[in-house]
């Protein structure tokens, strides 16, 4: 009763979405007897590395598009070479030969997670065209979390900075990007240090001595009866710095 | 002619800045070309006896490391025509300042035509208390009439004597003046703080004021006005003495005897 029990319990399969690291195979020529040679040779290096290894298929630096039967050829030629191809990169010739030939095209190759898997591997060669250099990540806002003293700086560059305490007279907050002062604001606060037009400054508590961005200053002598104490944003309108009330 | 005079003390809270701030607006109030300079790199407050800490946009640091022109740093100050403030920066430590930074603003100001350049010292003998009396013509010690105190003041002297500049130069050295501050004559009497003799011999000097305590100082600082412009207080009126005696008048010293209750402070306990 518990063995039925238990087995009615497990079910026959799990799906899951999982990421694998998959070698691409770029090819220049269909014609077997090269890829055998060229192959062979590699494979020789370092044969554990290349034993009944996964292998997709890259078509895109091929001058014509292949047939099935020129194809068939060439995944023969790389089976005896101890690998197996598993699928082909998406491309304007895979997929009806993947049709054709019931494998898989594969999809969303990002060139930066594929090249230092090959690299690793120790051939050059069968790496894919130097990857184009990734765009920029946006780098997380630096995030401060102790009162800022008067005197102390406080700089976040290429980012936003986030303090959640308060920012003393006389202390300095900067940022590349946008300041948020989760606290008041006695000192100063420059955002867009280095020129982006578009970063604010934004504080829960309005007492600045000065705020600034992107090189355009104001210094607050006597505080706005409007702004003082108030949550405050500061941005750019053309070269006029305006501030308003936030919420 | 400008003359550039230090106050200093070596100790520190004896009232530097209060004396720098007064003396500073006294010599304004006669109709002298005046900057008084923070020197207190790190540690500013002239700014806010000043009254003017949220004018500070440039420092003396910035026009040091040549990030603004000295006029843009100047703060003109609103009571007094022919007053300006160089701030301290806060954000930069002592080491900022050079001698020879410190030289080209000095001279710069020399050549706007200011009769007197006031540079208020930050405690200790280090970089800024020494650079800050290192171009001195004039020096005023201030000191507390208190033993800690009267030896500070006498090893600033001894510096003011060897490490400036007219010192190096065999130029006749600084002239020094003494400033009591925080004087109670009550305790005195009673034998509890030094009396104005006390001091004078023990240091040698001329005393050039004797400052009242007086709870109007804390007053006018909180306030940011300089405590020489507090009207109908004796610390006022006893810095307006000493400004006239750094100008060479003679007057006698006030506010050093315990004062005589009359008849009426008596009866109604003044």
């Amino acid at each position: 009763m518990n063995a039925t029990a238990d087995a009615a319990r497990i079910a026959a399969l799990d799906i899951r979405y999982g990421q694998v690291g998959l070698l691409q195979l770029k090819l220049r020529s269909t014609d077997p007897g090269a890829i055998l040679d060229e192959l062979t040779g590699k494979v020789a290096t370092v044969p554990q590395f290349f034993r009944q290894t996964p292998i997709c298929l890259d078509l895109a630096e091929l001058a014509g598009e292949p047939d099935v039967a020129e194809m068939r050829g060439v995944i023969e030629a790389i089976r005896r070479c101890g690998m197996l191809v598993v699928g082909f990169a998406e491309g304007p010739a895979s997929a009806a030969l993947a049709k054709a030939m019931s494998l898989p095209v594969i999809a969303g190759f990002r060139p930066q997670n594929a090249a230092p898997r090959t690299v690793a591997a120790g051939v050059p060669t069968l790496a894919p065209a130097p990857a184009p250099a990734p765009p920029p990540q946006p780098l997380p806002a630096l995030i401060h979390a102790q009162p800022v003293r008067s005197g102390q700086r406080i700089y976040a560059r290429d980012r936003d900075l986030i303090v959640t305490a308060s920012v003393g007279a006389a202390a300095e907050v900067m940022a590349d990007g946008c300041v948020h002062i989760y606290g008041a604001l006695r000192g100063r606060a420059m955002a867009g240090v280095r020129g982006d037009a578009g970063a604010r400054v934004f504080t829960r508590e309005f007492h600045a001595e000065l705020v600034g961005v992107a090189g355009v200053f104001k210094v607050f002598e006597q505080l706005p009866a409007d702004l003082a104490g108030q949550p405050v944003q500061a941005q750019l309108d053309g070269e006029e710095l305006r501030f308003a009330r936030l919420g | 002619m400008t003359e550039i005079i230090v106050v200093t003390s070596g100790k520190g809270g004896v009232g530097k800045t209060t004396t720098s701030a007064s003396l500073s607006c006294g010599l304004a109030r006669k109709g002298k070309k005046v900057a008084v300079i923070d020197f207190d790199i790190g540690l500013r407050n002239l700014d806010l006896i000043m009254g003017c800490e949220r004018r500070v946009v440039f420092d003396f640091v910035n026009v040091i490391q040549g990030d603004c022109t000295l006029k843009q740093a100047l703060i003109k100050d609103k009571r007094l025509e022919t007053l300006y403030v160089l701030a301290a920066s806060q954000t930069r430590d002592k080491d900022a300042l050079t001698t020879e930074g410190v030289r080209k603003v000095l001279d710069e100001l020399i050549a706007d035509g200011f009769d007197y350049i006031l540079c208020d010292s930050p405690a200790g003998i280090e970089k800024g208390a020494h650079l800050a009396m290192y171009f001195a013509d004039r020096a005023v010690v201030v000191v507390n009439p208190e033993v800690s105190s009267v030896r500070d003041s006498d090893r600033i002297l001894g510096l003011l004597a060897s490490k400036t500049e007219r010192a190096e130069k065999g130029n006749g050295g600084v002239k020094e003046h003494l400033l009591l501050t925080r004087y109670s004559p009550r305790r005195v009497a009673a034998g509890e703080m030094l009396s104005v003799a006390d001091v004078k011999e023990i240091l040698g000097l001329d005393v050039i004021g004797v400052i009242p305590e007086s709870t109007d100082v804390l007053t006018a600082s909180n306030a940011g006005t300089p405590v020489i412009l507090n009207e109908d207080s004796d610390v006022s009126e006893a810095y307006t003495d000493a400004v006239e005696r750094l100008l060479g008048t003679e007057l006698p010293l006030r506010f050093v005897d315990e004062q005589k209750k009359g008849f009426f402070a008596r009866m109604f306990g003044g």
